[in-house]
């Protein structure tokens, strides 16, 4: 058994472990049983990018699979790879994401707690005409104006000057570099840095506005 | 593994730790948690680069989650202090928890 679905095993075991058993099924898969639920079938993935290729291959490989979940923190994923999966009623995310849609009953549906509910919002802008998800965490938008803007969200707690210049590294340019956690707030070096790349570092309630003024 | 063993492990691992502070916060000190929450203070540049590949090693088979800040950051945000960071150094000893004295 990999590292990844051992760790996967005992927090679930022990997080929800009075309601649900969870056990291992083959190769990275395991099973979460809750009563009165439909069984979950989960594939954990140690992969760093989780690319098309791959989840093709993950529900070639076990075409009964509920959920996908990328076990490291810093896992990347492709936009492809993420309306593949909903394509075919397959949920996504880390291991937070997991134990949540296990408790909610909806892992078919569920999508990565940290980017869902800014993924939503860039979509109900008014002024955004169309919003294309390159990665997670990396949107191309199209603003109603004409505009196109490339959108890269980050979202650490206190995002620092290396979170910029990471994603940067990572994904190349960005227009923004939106901090999309509510708490906390970007450092000054971080707001420094995203000067020095050519982006601008805003928190929510300044990403609209932003965008209206282009 | 322990909260000690992952702090021997990265401090023996990463070479480059030498050049930086490090510490562990979060659930791991505890003994559990989802991710091995790590914060490393210091200065940008071909250290960093060079930290963050050994740490990449290291991690292969972790769920590290690593935070990179400068001092300045550090101190901005008063993050070791408002997430009881303890460094890994003293954890490595066995330093943490402390002792009582009685």
């Amino acid at each position: 058994m990999n590292w990844q679905v051992k760790y996967a095993l005992e927090n679930l075991n022990r997080d929800i472990g009075k309601l649900f058993k969870a056990e291992y099924i083959e190769s990275d898969v395991i099973k979460v049983t809750t009563k009165g639920q439909p069984e979950v079938f989960a594939h954990i993935s140690a992969c760093h990018e989780i690319t098309l290729t791959i989840v093709k291959g993950y529900t070639e490989q076990f075409p009964n699979l509920d959920f996908v979940c990328g076990y490291r923190s810093n896992c990347i994923w492709n936009g492809d790879a993420i309306d593949f999966l909903r394509s075919r009623g397959v949920g996504w995310g880390n291991s937070g994401t997991l134990s949540s849609a296990i408790r909610n009953g909806d892992a078919n549906i569920a999508e990565h707690k940290t980017w869902a509910f800014s993924s939503r919002l860039i979509h109900q802008y008014g002024i955004v005409k169309n919003a294309i998800r390159e990665f997670d965490r990396i949107f191309m938008v199209e603003l109603k104006s004409g505009r196109e803007v490339r959108i890269g969200m980050i979202a650490d707690y206190e995002p620092t000057a290396d979170s910029v210049r990471s994603l940067v590294e990572q994904f190349g340019s960005v227009d923004i570099a939106w901090n999309i956690n509510p708490n906390g707030q970007p450092t000054a070096s971080s707001i420094q840095a995203g000067k020095e790349l050519g982006c601008e570092v805003l928190k929510t309630d300044d990403l609209k506005s932003h965008m209206q003024s282009l | 593994m322990t909260a000690q063993e992952i702090a021997l492990f990265l401090l023996t691992s990463c070479r480059h730790l030498n050049f930086f502070e490090s510490y562990m916060f979060g659930s791991t000190l505890n003994g559990i948690g989802n991710d091995i929450d790590i914060l490393i203070v210091g200065d940008h540049g071909e250290r960093l680069s060079n930290l963050k590949i050994e740490i990449g090693l290291a991690g292969e088979n972790l769920p590290l989650d690593v935070l990179y800040m400068d001092h300045s950051e550090a101190i901005e945000t008063n993050f070791i202090k408002n997430e009881n960071c303890v460094m890994l150094s003293m954890l490595a000893d066995g330093e943490y928890p402390p002792k009582s004295h009685e």
